[in-house]
């Protein structure tokens, strides 16, 4: 199931499939097309999200993480 | 001692935020360090002196960096450094637990053109995580330098510094054409890493 990354739940592990935003800017943090990651915070009030990336966490404003498609691959507990 | 008839070299150590650049840095250069303002900005930088092989070295410690395509005023300063030294080592510093994202302003100023070591730096926490990191096979595929370090306890530092003088100017076609297996590896022998460096 295709969704954006805004809308991973909690938990939830995709991979990137698409990035409609600048490329680079989401590359050189470590955001990439076929690169996996996980939910692990979702801060309340239009606050960012947080995912996992491997060894790194990484906080995306709403907008940008509207602009990232990721397939659902799973859900941890 | 240096030797004063060699010209002072600058290394401009480069790197994403929090892989240890600072730590490095300090382990190299001893109590020497100077806190300056880049010229026009309100983004300080270090810089330091580091003697080795009777070769004085000025260690600048650039302000971390995602990326050359600049996102914030400390990011621009970093540009600015690196475009203002054309003639700079750069030493570019891994945090050897999130390789792949080094690898991406490595690959930038790979592209500039300039002289490169790479420190892969955090081996220890990497080591404890279960990661490991063939430094000799990405020396191969990078074709410069490439030092595993862990700049709290003080590994690796002495062979960082030694290996500065090898610094070379990595080739991006050979890197594509290496990881596609188009260049065979080079023979090693006496535990060359096949840097090109001698
Ligand atoms: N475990 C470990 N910690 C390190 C190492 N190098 C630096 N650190 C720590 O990582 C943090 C960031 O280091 P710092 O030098 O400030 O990173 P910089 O942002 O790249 O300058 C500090 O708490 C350091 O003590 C290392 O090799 N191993
Ligand atoms: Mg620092």
């Amino acid at each position: 199931m295709q969704k954006k990354l805004l809308e991973l739940e909690f938990g939830e592990r995709g991979v990137v499939r698409e990035i409609r935003t600048s490329v680079h800017d989401l590359n050189c943090m470590g955001i990439r097309v076929d690169r996996e990651l996980k939910m692990v915070t979702k801060q309340p009030i239009k606050g960012p999200v947080v995912v996992l990336l491997g060894e790194m966490q990484i906080a995306i404003g709403l907008d940008l993480a509207a602009q990232i498609i990721v397939d659902v691959i799973g859900k941890d507990a | 001692m240096a030797d004063s008839t060699k010209k002072k070299i600058t290394v401009l150590m480069v790197g994403n935020p929090n892989v240890g650049k600072s730590a490095l840095f300090n382990r190299m250069t001893g109590a020497n360090a100077m806190v300056s303002n880049y010229p026009g900005t309100t983004v300080d930088f270090t810089s330091g002196t580091l003697i080795e092989g009777r070769q004085e070295y000025e260690i600048i410690d650039v302000p971390g960096t995602y990326s050359l395509e600049p996102r914030d005023a400390a990011e621009e300063v970093a540009v600015r450094m690196i475009r203002d030294h054309p003639d700079a080592v750069v030493m570019i510093v891994f945090d050897a637990t999130k390789i792949d994202r080094g690898l991406y302003i490595a690959l930038e100023v790979m592209e500039q053109g300039m002289l490169c070591i790479v420190a892969v730096n955090m081996m220890d926490t990497a080591h404890d995580k279960k990661i490991s990191v063939d430094t000799a096979d990405l020396q191969k595929v990078l074709g410069v330098p490439v030092v595993a370090t862990t700049a709290t306890s003080g590994e690796g530092i002495r062979e960082l510094a030694e290996q500065i003088r090898k610094a070379q100017v990595a080739d991006l076609d050979k890197i594509i054409k290496r990881l596609n297996g188009e260049i065979p590896d080079k023979k090693s022998v006496g535990g060359c890493g096949g840097c090109g460096g001698c």
